[in-house]
């Protein structure tokens, strides 16, 4: 039973997880580049539920907020800090993402002050059904989870937007000369991963109602891993990899002895897994050509 | 062609260094003072930022009282306080900056980590620092360093002592295995219980929030000893309120302070939770009572805390030991070196000089260091069984 | 003079550094540095020597660690833990001695460790086994016992005097610039670049690719190490919180921004960030200090994005100090254009692999900077 409860807990990590590691496999796959400033969104995220919930005091619209607030964020930093280096070496992109990251968190220190915030999304209390007592909210973000990654496995596969999405991540000049407007499809990725990453803070925030500034920096990197371990670049990978790393977590944290080590287990499991396939679980072997 | 680039950009480099070591000049230290100065290094920005943002605002507080009643015979104070992000390596640069801009008497650092450099370094320099919560057992080590706080080990070791006494068989830990407070007291509080107290543990570490799995492995235990900080406290009884038997007991330290401000409406919380502090942040009576309506007129309740509270009393302290220094026919001029401010301070606070504040009553100090008052043990909140 | 200067060209580093050393040095024992320089200086120094090694791994191998500072905790906290050991019975400078031994054996037998997978795996992925690797270091050493390396609250370490160590930093700084400066400028360095510019390629002209892999990382963490241990003896603690990504991140930081496969560019960068750091801690202190973090973000995206945008590739090609300079002494600077080594611009491996790929070559020419090349 006992092990069922925490196995369930891992799951629902996993979930939070995996969502963010969307995001960053989404970013990865079309724009090339590790969005560190990925989990940052996810405490901006946050903050505007705060704001919404303080003054609406409706969830509903809180994660409405959000989940547009964080989009027009998403595409507001692609332009404005990834934009102008598209062609660069990857590695200047990738300090500006960083730089990004610092500014978001100080930002939201100059505005929201150093205290945490207390957000009391709703109170939902718990279900038992054979013997197993199972928070509300771990159901939630399981339920929402799964259907927000099957809605996107077939928007990326059915939809015209979706499939140019993979063709700009296949090749970006062959997409070019196909017609695809390479820049939009990554502006919309971006808008697409920063969403995930306000349901993300929303399922954070349900099951620790705390917000300080640096709430997504641990878990970006985190499912940054759970990307990796999946295999970066792929959708189903960033899943697998996130539920992975949750219920790891999850189990490690149960047995005393081990617990205070639950993040070197994560990381040690990344490398395990890397040292037998290279590109990650479900990662595409790239053939170098010559 | 490269290397023009280069030649000019390493010149600039020489120039900018150099020109940074005459432009400055020399030290300033305190042969220039017009005011007292009192520094103090904490986390302004970062993880920790509400508690050291909370000593700024309430030294300042004091400090603004102070000089609005006439200063010391009619020299003011300054204080400045430096950002050292909760990180050991930037308080060597915020102690010398403090030190060469004329820094006469110190708070040391708002939390323990960096407080262990701290303390070491203004040994060097013999710089007299009363720290409002750096609680390390380490901390007031050297001869020119005292608390305002309980130290880790003594909280520990009441905490220990109350447990032996209510006859309890089983009890739950849940603590921080990687910040110096929780284990401190951790350490001392197991090596104290009694051995035939069983004890169910469960740790995180980081900036965790998610403690489903500590509260199911603690969900049998009737009294948990948490020695953490408020903010994962909260999420911890947000977590639990359901799941943890509801006449359970959550038992704190004075890092359960400000608890309540966590949360909407605290009857949420179906357990009792208590703690063992010098400071209740809720207090309705005396001096602590004047304090909250001080700090939240000025700066909200937002960062109002126990840290704040002490870093108040601290000022205080200090102000009165300089007076009374004064009063016994010591001399104290503005310009003072730090090094004979800290001899003519370590004799009133070892010496029968006791204060009385917001966070204690006839508090004294012993030739250690560590501080000398009664510890109250404050219910936060009844058990809602109770009523 | 002109023909010294050109015989001192190679050298220039060595003897700004020296010619520098030498000066702080009498400023320092005719007591002329106030003790805020001095620490400034130590962390110059150590920074210089961190951003120095990285940029063996990145700027010059080609490959993405995140995990440096997950070397220096290593050095830090074993050479920490020597000099404690040690500095009772053999006194000061022994001790260091074999201090900074250990501290940058230990670490590079862990840069072996981690160069093993490197070799097999690629770009990112590589990336975030180093970033691992950092996150485990320090995670152990945070929930070490008090005995050993003193668990959470940090290993207590001696402190080197003051006013001597950020000499012995420099001039450490100085062997580590022989040692790296020479292994790249000699065959070895151009194999290790040339497996940067293309692997498949380098492997068939018959360069031990293990080999050079192996080596870069093992001298890259060695003198993390001693960067580490030097850490320890510039510090009375050593806290494992403080060799976290972040950490890593800002070496990389210095590393991007001094230009990749550019040791000189990685000292100054690694300097002025080191000097901007502690200056907005130290200037903007009470109410201000929330814009720390803010600057330093601003002038970081400011500066990537001026120097990297296409959109001010015109501008910074009309303004830029060397043109600025060639006005000044009135020298046309077309003529020097195209000698040079684009070094700053090395592309990730992947697009040079594109690049050279038959199927992707008749794309190249609709690239707008393709252009030149075909002018040339």
């Amino acid at each position: 039973m006992n092990f069922i409860e925490t196995l369930i807990n891992g799951l629902s990590i996993g979930s939070t997880y995996a969502m963010i590691a969307l995001g960053y496999t989404m970013v990865y796959g079309i724009a090339k580049m590790l969005n560190f400033a990925h989990g940052d969104v996810i405490m901006v995220g946050g903050y505007m539920l705060y704001v919404t919930l303080t003054a609406t005091g409706n969830p509903i619209l809180g994660l409405l907020a959000a989940v547009v607030f964080c989009m027009l964020l998403g595409i507001t930093i692609e332009k404005v800090a990834y934009k102008p280096l598209r062609g660069a070496s990857p590695l200047a992109v990738l300090i500006t993402a960083i730089g990004v990251s610092y500014l978001l968190q100080s930002t939201a220190q100059i505005i929201f002050g150093s205290a945490p915030k207390m957000v009391n999304v709703a109170s939902l209390g718990n279900v038992s059904f054979v013997g197993l007592t199972i928070p509300v909210y771990v159901l939630v973000t399981l339920v929402c989870s799964l259907v927000i990654m099957t809605a996107l496995s077939l928007f990326v596969k059915f939809t015209r937007t979706g499939r140019a999405m993979i063709a700009v991540s296949e090749d970006k000049g062959a997409a070019q000369l196909m017609g695809i407007n390479v820049n939009r499809i990554i502006m919309i990725t971006f808008a697409i991963g920063s969403a995930l990453a306000a349901f993300a803070g929303l399922f954070m925030l349900m099951k620790s109602p705390s917000l300080t500034n640096t709430l997504g920096a641990m878990p970006g990197i985190k499912a940054f891993t759970a990307a990796v371990i999946g295999g970066i670049g792929s959708i189903p990978g960033a899943m697998l990899g996130g539920i992975l790393m949750g219920v790891v977590e999850a189990i490690s944290l149960k047995i005393p002895l081990i617990a205070p080590y639950t993040d070197a287990i994560e990381f040690l499991i990344l490398i395990l897994i890397l040292l037998v396939r290279p590109t990650g679980i479900m990662g595409k072997k790239r053939r170098e050509k010559v | 062609m490269k290397s023009t680039l280069k030649k000019v950009l390493v010149s600039v480099l020489a120039l900018t260094m150099i020109l940074c070591l005459v432009s400055c000049g020399g030290a300033r230290y305190t042969a220039e003072n017009t005011e007292y100065v009192l520094g103090v290094s904490g986390p302004l920005t970062g993880a920790a930022a509400v508690y050291g943002v909370a000593v700024k605002n309430s030294a300042a507080m004091a400090i603004d009282e102070i000089n609005a009643n006439g200063g010391l015979n009619g020299i003011k104070f300054k204080f400045v306080a430096t950002d050292d992000a909760h990180d050991s390596t930037k308080v060597a640069a915020n102690y010398a900056s403090m030190l060469e801009g004329g820094m006469q008497v110190s708070l040391g650092t708002v939390t323990t980590a960096p407080g262990m450099e701290f303390s070491k370094l203004s040994q060097e320099d013999n710089v007299f620092f009363l720290t409002p919560s750096a609680s390390g057992d380490k901390i007031p080590e050297n001869a020119n360093g005292f608390q305002m706080c309980f130290a880790d080990g003594n909280q520990g070791k009441v905490a220990a002592d109350y447990v032996n006494s209510t006859g309890l068989k089983k009890i739950g830990v849940f603590y921080k295995s990687d910040d110096p407070y929780s284990n401190g007291i951790f350490q001392q509080f197991k090596d104290n219980l009694d051995d035939s107290v069983e004890t169910v543990e469960a740790v995180f570490t980081g900036d965790a929030q998610d403690f489903s799995t500590q509260i199911s492995a603690l969900k049998e235990c009737e009294f948990i000893f948490m020695p953490i900080y408020y903010q994962p406290a909260s999420v911890f009884m947000t977590q639990a309120k359901s799941i943890i038997a509801a006449d359970a007991v959550y038992y704190g330290c004075d890092g359960f302070d400000g608890l309540a401000g966590q949360f909407e409406d605290f009857s949420v919380i179906p357990q009792e939770v208590s703690m063992l502090s010098h400071f209740d942040s809720n207090a309705t009576t005396g001096a602590a009572a004047d304090f909250i309506k001080k700090y939240t007129e000025k700066y909200g309740a937002e960062t109002l805390n126990q840290f704040g509270a002490s870093a108040y009393d601290c000022v205080y302290a200090i102000y009165n030991a300089m007076k009374a220094a004064i009063d016994g026919g010591k001399e104290i001029p503005v310009t003072i070196s730090a090094s004979d401010l800290c001899e003519i301070l370590k004799k009133e606070f070892t010496g029968d000089f006791s204060y009385s504040g917001v966070t204690g009553t006839d508090i004294k100090w012993e030739d250690n260091g560590y501080v000398s008052k009664e510890a109250v043990k404050y219910t936060l909140k009844e058990a809602n069984s109770a009523k | 003079m002109a023909g010294i200067y050109q015989k001192l060209k190679p050298y220039l580093n060595y003897v700004v550094i020296g010619v520098l050393t030498l000066v702080f040095a009498v400023l320092s024992l005719t007591g002329g540095l106030r003790s805020s320089d001095i620490y400034m200086l130590e962390k110059i120094a150590i920074s210089i020597m961190l951003a120095v090694s990285l940029s063996m791994v990145v700027g010059f191998l080609g490959e993405l660690s995140l995990g440096h500072a997950g070397f220096m905790c290593v050095g830090a906290y074993l050479g920490g833990k020597c000099s404690c050991i040690l500095e009772p019975t053999l006194g000061e400078i022994p001790a260091l001695i074999v201090s900074l031994l250990v501290g940058g054996a230990v670490a590079a037998l862990f840069g072996v460790i981690i160069g093993l997978p490197a070799l097999r795996l690629r770009g990112d992925y590589l990336a975030i086994v180093t970033l691992a690797f950092g996150e485990i270091v320090r995670s152990v050493f945070m929930n070490s016992s008090d005995e050993s390396f003193g668990g959470s609250l940090g290993l207590e370490t001696p402190r080197f005097d003051k006013y001597t160590l950020f000499i012995i930093a420099l001039v450490l700084v100085l062997a580590c610039l022989a040692v790296t400066q020479n292994l790249i400028r000699s065959k070895h360095g151009r194999a290790i670049t040339s497996i940067r510019d293309n692997e498949i390629a380098a492997r068939a002209t018959g360069i031990n690719v293990t080999k050079y892999k192996l080596i870069v990382f093992t001298v890259s963490s060695f003198f993390a190490g001693i960067a580490g241990v030097l850490y320890s003896y510039s510090n009375y603690t050593v806290q494992s919180t403080k060799f976290s990504y972040n950490y890593s991140i800002e070496i990389l930081v210095m590393v991007v921004l001094g230009g990749m496969g550019s040791i000189n560019g990685s000292i100054i960068a690694a300097t002025l960030i080191t000097f901007l750091d502690m200056k907005l801690q130290t200037i903007l202190t009470g109410n201000l200090a929330v814009l720390q973090d803010l600057f330093y973000a601003l002038i970081l995206i400011l500066i990537v994005i001026y120097n990297n945008a296409s959109a001010f590739k015109d501008f910074r090609e009309k303004y830029n100090l060397k043109a600025l300079w060639a006005k000044f002494k009135k020298h046309d600077p077309a003529h020097i254009k195209d000698d040079e080594a684009k070094w700053d611009r090395v592309p990730s491996k992947i697009k040079v692999d594109e690049v050279l790929s038959v199927d992707l070559q008749t794309t190249s020419p609709y690239t707008p900077d393709k252009g030149k090349k075909g002018d040339k």
